[in-house]
């Protein structure tokens, strides 16, 4: 009567079973398909999508990715981060010591800009992570505006913020 | 298992299995972008974000395949409960602190938005499917075994 009527032990583990093997075949299913992009995520690597690194790769005239650690070295011998988000974002939080040059201002923008920064200087754009393409953009117009050292931080924002280095903004 | 009660079963199976399998393919195919609309709900650390968007997509898809298939109705049934209570309680979260983002339930580069609130409103009524499958399901495997 009682097995029949609600599930016993033996039933609940049974069950609970299964549903670990779902779990486990769906985490198995997820790494393998996705290796690349965790491992990269776990060890610092840049994670931009496949088209973007084939073209980066094939034309010179494109910014390299730069990865966090070498973002550091970079800012530490004198280069600079150009937010190329919105103003308001950048207004509300941006990477200590960056300037906002957001893509869509870009025109009415790039005249003041290059009157601050020297041709020569190294810069670094970023954006919101995650596959945002307004920093690789903005790269390439700088780099057509005669900026002979852009690159590319594509972990952006998050990236930068969650690894717990300073951020500066009203909305902190 | 009367007819109506039985028709009740399969198709609430059928739609929990169909809603989340359409929901994983789109996540799967894009995990880049879903990976910036888990980041956007604040709750883990960067590489979490990833992880979870790495599996989270195939969970989804596994579990919906297998209601439709009616093979290993219970558990699937059971994991996909926990992770709609999950997404509710992520929602409430948002809705909580004030983030107003999309909720990343689908489409990752859609222009629509879906507001937490009515997530979470739309995720009830999956609870609701979620519980008609578990409970027809135990009733009508009690009943072929009596």
């Amino acid at each position: 009567m009682n097995d029949r009527c609600a599930p016993g032990g033996s039933a609940w583990r049974r069950l609970l079973l299964e549903a670990v093997v779902i779990c486990a075949v769906a985490m198995a299913v997820g790494l393998s398909m996705n290796y690349r992009m965790v491992m990269n995520a776990f060890t610092g690597k840049s994670v931009a999508p496949e088209p973007l690194r084939t073209t980066t790769v094939e034309v010179a005239a494109f910014p390299d990715p730069v990865e966090l650690e070498e973002v550091r070295e970079l800012l530490a011998a004198g280069a600079l981060l150009v937010d190329a988000r919105h103003g308001d974002e950048y207004r509300q939080a941006h990477l200590q010591g960056a300037v906002s040059l957001p893509l869509g201002e870009l025109e009415s923008l790039l005249e003041a800009f290059r009157k601050e920064v020297a041709a020569d200087r190294v810069l670094i754009t970023y954006c919101t992570g995650f596959g945002c393409p307004d920093s690789f953009d903005l790269g390439v117009l700088l780099l057509q505006a005669g900026y002979q050292q852009v690159r590319v931080f594509e972990g952006g924002f998050p990236e930068w913020r969650d690894a717990g280095l300073p951020v500066q903004g009203e909305g902190l | 298992m009367i007819k109506a009660r039985l028709l009740l079963f399969h198709g609430s199976r059928l739609l929990l299995g169909g809603i989340f399998l359409y929901a994983g393919m789109l996540k799967a195919a894009d995990p880049v972008a879903f990976a910036g609309q888990v980041a956007n709900y604040q709750l883990l650390p960067y590489a979490w974000n990833y992880l979870t968007a790495a599996l989270l997509p195939y969970l989804e898809i596994l579990c919906g395949l297998l209601l439709l298939l009616n093979r290993w109705v219970r558990p699937a049934t059971l994991v996909l409960g926990v992770l709609n209570l999950v997404f509710i309680a992520a929602l409430a979260s948002l809705i909580v602190r004030g983030i107003d983002i999309d909720c990343g339930c689908f489409r990752p580069d859609a222009d629509s938005h879906t507001s937490p609130l009515s997530a979470l409103l739309r995720d009830l009524g999956i609870m609701v499917l979620v519980l008609t499958t578990w409970f027809l399901e135990r009733r009508k495997n009690r009943e072929e075994r009596a």
